[in-house]
């Protein structure tokens, strides 16, 4: 895994982990360096960004694009679903665990980053065929069943940001980018 | 390509063995290298085997909402998740079941739409939140409430308003840490049912009923302006089993609601006359000769001067001419009601919400009482009881910080205030009408309330008068809402502070109908960010202590379950013939006495009997006989009804998915006829109006609603600003103010008028 994607792959995850406008401007300004080319974030209303993100993804109001995948995956949508608990038992198999666990859903989109970051790094550099098989399974079976909708709705929702653009623009970038390198299971 | 294939992967996912197998590459690989996870953490491979084989754990949970059903729970929980509910098998009340609202309850713990963090408004309504640490959250508040207290020099200008949104005994720990703070403001009584413990108080002393499941032995059943088919689902089959023994059942209500569906006779009254029905049936039993001699001379006291004032001033024409039930009717149903015995009427919440409440629940409690049926196994005239509510309180009684100041007035205690008052202290806290909040808040003065707390409540969509409340609001300089969900009041707040679910806190649970406790166990943890208002009043107290130590009394400690057992005492552990509190950790407990009120004719009133003529009643400003009290003078074309929905509870559930399927928006439900000539078709647009305010809202037509009226359920909807209290004022019933600190309020003794939007 080169080292700026994974940069990249960290600001996405620190993005949708944001407490606050300061974080969002700080995962931004990451998001903004790319691949060497840089985008000018000009003047960016961070607390404006702030009250979108929080719209979108945190509270207190119904969210408009809810940040767990057991939201978009489950038949009924809810919090902690069957699905949460599959992804749950898949850190558990790659030796990670939430710390959080029981409070925060284990399938909230910033923990599901952060788990792609482990899992890609273990491939990577662990003399082990387990890693790659987990990634290729948490990428195909399951990141590919919920991240595209839940673009899709963060995209069209009643609130929107040119932050939250970007945060969206690179996690879609880079979620096609691992769909079009990882081949998937035989089935 | 690796070796492992999908379906091995989803093996070891599902299959525990299969997983250690997976897992032996983890401490083959030394997986303690550099990880880029921040989140995340390793852990070591020996405690990765959590595993659960289909079975569950189950814990006691008690739903905590404003129910006459107060049913016992069973959670089952799997990886720390709480999967399903089931009702309380060993109750014989809950028998197993719950209501559509309890078996929601997985949902409602889950829902997307929980409040997870604490947050602040950048300006109240403006919808700019933004989310802030507990620690950041307490720190402002509590620099608020000292500011308030070296401003004013006493705490009076912080207030509290909370009620029934949370029955949980621990939950009194909100009272408990404001007494913490010092002598605060309160909004002290209760929407519901304030006008009936009146009335039952000067009759017999106390409100207490019959166990609900003893009217199975009852032969004639009046459910009066009560719809236990939606709104005590358990007791309907107590009502059944009654039946099939051969009694029969009246439902008296002006909605056709489902229990008039059920009944073998329905009576659509006219709205508010409950005490004329009641009398001209009196003066028909006292005319046939079929009064109970012997009880009446035996246990009451007041029965010749009743019966002089029945024989003067009510006659059955006029009975059925102010309640629009034919005569013979009334006739024949008060003999048969006298004449099968035990009868027993079951008085609703609803018929008393009028300006003229009180006086009609005192008419039906004599009918019940003239007949000998009060003091027996199957009568009874049942309103409610809190005979079973004798906890400790130990969250609630909190100590003032030493020299704190107060209001030096009278102040007023609610119905569920069981403390008693201290001897000393000249100093109280500053007590407002709970149904006149928005004009409490615009009108105190020295101090004005600065602050307001808000939990277990939804002020915005429950209290009356919408349209001056939000004016209240806007005068506070600081609000703090405490809830699960974003409802309307939550969206007028500076602070929000999310508040756990019954899954998330251990605390103790009865009910004011039926006589079963149950322990409500912590099921899960705590999800997001939630704490318990226990917890949060530690939090502050902490917090307070910090930034001015002295400054507020509440203990620090947070083991919700060691505060839940500190509210059992001796007279619990007999009154349940319990040896400890976890007892209850293998079910629910029933009271092993006072299920038969009054069954040895000593009443609790002044002569010890049932008072037929209250002087006490008299003195509060009352008649002292039950007399016919007229209703509240119309003030636009049609009534305003707006009772409880079948998908929640006042305004919880109903923001809930599986709700929104059933009941997806609000309708303003009218008669066909009343429509017609306001050419209103189903599903129109209507603006329903008053002199208070406006509603615009779909119709829908059902001739279930009386020509005279229009009905409007009370709720709370997620993705609709519909708030029926933009209709519904603050004029007080008549009774309330002796027992449970101020008047009710006269919720259905409103008016409106429809037309097309």
């Amino acid at each position: 895994m080169d080292t700026v994607k994974n940069t990249t792959l960290a600001a996405l995850r620190n993005f949708f982990l944001a407490r606050s406008g300061e974080e969002l401007n700080a995962a931004c300004i990451t998001l903004a360096n790319h691949n060497g080319k840089t985008k000018d974030l000009g003047d960016m209303d961070w607390e404006e960004a702030e009250f979108a993100f929080n719209k979108l993804f945190v509270g207190p109001m119904a969210l408009q694009a809810p940040p767990y995948a057991s939201y978009y995956i489950e038949a009924e949508p809810q919090l902690m679903g069957e699905s949460t608990l599959k992804v749950r038992r898949l850190y558990d198999m790659a030796g990670l665990v939430s710390p959080l666990q029981g409070h925060l859903p284990d399938d909230h989109l910033g923990v599901e980053l952060d788990a792609a970051l482990g899992l890609l790094s273990m491939a990577e550099h662990l003399d082990a065929e387990e890693p790659s098989a987990l990634w290729h399974y948490f990428l195909h079976e399951h990141l590919q069943t919920w991240l595209p909708q839940f673009l899709n709705q963060a995209r069209n929702a009643e609130t929107g940001h040119p932050a939250v653009d970007l945060a969206l623009d690179h996690l879609e970038a880079w979620f096609n980018d691992q769909e079009t390198k990882q081949e998937g299971f035989d089935q | 390509m690796t070796q492992w294939k999908k379906n091995e992967i989803e093996k070891a996912m599902d299959c525990p063995m299969t997983r250690r197998r997976f897992m032996k590459w983890l401490t083959a690989a030394g997986v303690a290298t550099a990880m880029p996870c921040s989140f995340l953490r390793s852990q070591a491979a020996s405690a990765a085997g959590i595993v659960y084989e289909g079975g569950y754990e189950t814990f006691r949970n008690a739903c905590p909402r404003n129910c006459y059903d107060s049913c016992g729970i069973v959670t089952y929980v799997k990886d720390g998740v709480a999967q399903f509910v089931e009702g309380a098998p060993e109750s014989t009340f809950t028998n197993g079941g719950l209501c559509v609202k309890g078996h929601s309850y997985i949902r409602q713990q889950y829902s997307p739409d929980r409040i997870k963090y604490p947050m602040i408004q950048q300006g109240r309504g403006s919808g700019n939140w933004k989310r802030i640490s507990w620690e950041e959250a307490m720190t402002r508040i509590s620099e608020k409430l000292i500011e308030i207290n070296e401003k004013d020099g006493s705490m009076l200008g912080l207030a509290l308003t909370k009620y029934s949104g949370n029955f949980g005994i621990t939950n009194y720990g909100v009272e408990g840490m404001f007494s913490s703070l010092g002598y605060t403001t309160r909004m002290v009584g209760t929407p519901c049912w304030p006008a009936g413990i009146d009335a039952q108080n000067y009759d017999m002393g106390n409100m207490w009923c019959n166990d609900p499941e003893d009217m199975v032995n009852a032969r004639y059943i009046i459910l009066w302006g009560v719809n236990p088919a939606w709104c005590s689902v358990h007791t309907m089959k107590y009502i059944y089993e009654a039946k099939k023994r051969g009694a029969k059942v009246l439902c008296i209500d002006p909605v056709l609601t489902q229990t008039a569906a059920k009944a073998d006779e329905y009576w659509q009254t006219k709205t508010s006359e409950d005490g004329a029905l009641a009398l001209g049936m009196a003066r028909h039993i006292l005319d046939k000769g079929l009064v109970d001699q012997d009880w009446v001379a035996n246990n009451s006291v007041g029965f010749n001067e009743f019966a002089d004032y029945l024989r003067k001033e009510v006659t059955v024409e006029w009975a059925a001419e102010k309640s629009g039930v034919p005569a013979d009717r009334i006739t024949q149903v008060a003999e048969e009601f006298a004449t099968n015995n035990p009868a027993t009427i079951w008085i609703g919440y609803g018929m008393q919400r009028h300006v003229n409440g009180g006086a009609s629940v005192r008419a039906i409690d004599a009918l019940v009482a003239m007949t000998g049926n009060v003091g027996k196994v199957g009568g009874g005239a049942r309103y409610g009881h809190l005979m079973t509510w004798g906890f400790n309180y130990h969250a609630m009684i909190q100590q003032t910080p030493k020299g704190a100041k107060g209001y030096l007035g009278p102040a007023a205690k609610g119905e569920f205030d069981f403390t008693k008052k201290a001897d000393g202290p000249s100093y109280s806290n500053r007590t407002f009408n709970i149904n006149k909040t928005a004009r409490e808040l615009l009108n105190a003065t020295d101090p004005p309330v600065r602050a307001l707390w808000v939990s277990c409540k939804n002020p915005l969509s429950q209290d009356f008068d919408r349209n001056k409340l939000v004016e209240a609001f806007k005068k506070m300089e600081m609000v703090v809402v405490v809830d699960q969900f974003f409802n309307q009041t939550v969206e007028q707040a500076d602070i929000v502070l999310p508040v756990t679910t019954l899954f998330e806190e251990w605390t103790v649970n009865v009910g004011y109908w039926h006589y079963w406790l149950s322990i409500n166990e912590q099921s899960v943890k705590p999800l997001h960010e939630a704490k318990s208002n226990i917890e949060i009043a530690a939090a502050l107290s902490k917090k307070m202590n910090e930034l001015k130590p002295g400054s507020c009394t509440f203990p620090t400690d947070t083991d919700t379950k060691e505060w839940m057992s500190k509210e059992f005492n001796k007279g619990i552990y007999d009154l349940f013939g319990l040896n400890s509190w976890e007892d209850l950790k293998k079910g629910m407990h029933k009271a092993k006495t006072n299920l038969l009120p009054w069954a040895d004719g000593k009443f609790g009133t002044p002569s010890g009997k049932y008072e037929f003529k209250s002087d006490l009643c008299s003195k509060h400003g009352f008649n002292a006989l039950p007399r016919y009290v007229e209703g509240r003078k119309p003030y636009d074309k049609l009534r305003l009804l707006t009772p409880h929905t079948k998908f929640g509870l006042h305004s919880q559930f109903i923001n809930l998915d599986w709700m929104e399927d059933f009941n997806p928006q609000p309708y303003v439900y009218m008669n066909p006829g009343t429509a017609r000539s306001r050419n209103i078709a189903e599903g129109d647009m209507v603006i329903v109006k008053n002199k208070t305010g406006k509603v615009t809202i779909a119709a829908s037509l059902t001739d279930n609603v009386p020509m005279d009226a229009v009905l409007m359920y009370e709720a709370w909807f997620k993705n609709n600003d519909y708030n029926c209290q933009n209709l519904v004022d603050d004029t007080s019933a008549d009774m309330g103010g002796y027992k449970a600190g101020a008047p009710g309020v006269a919720i259905h003794s409103q008016f409106a008028d429809v037309v097309k939007a």
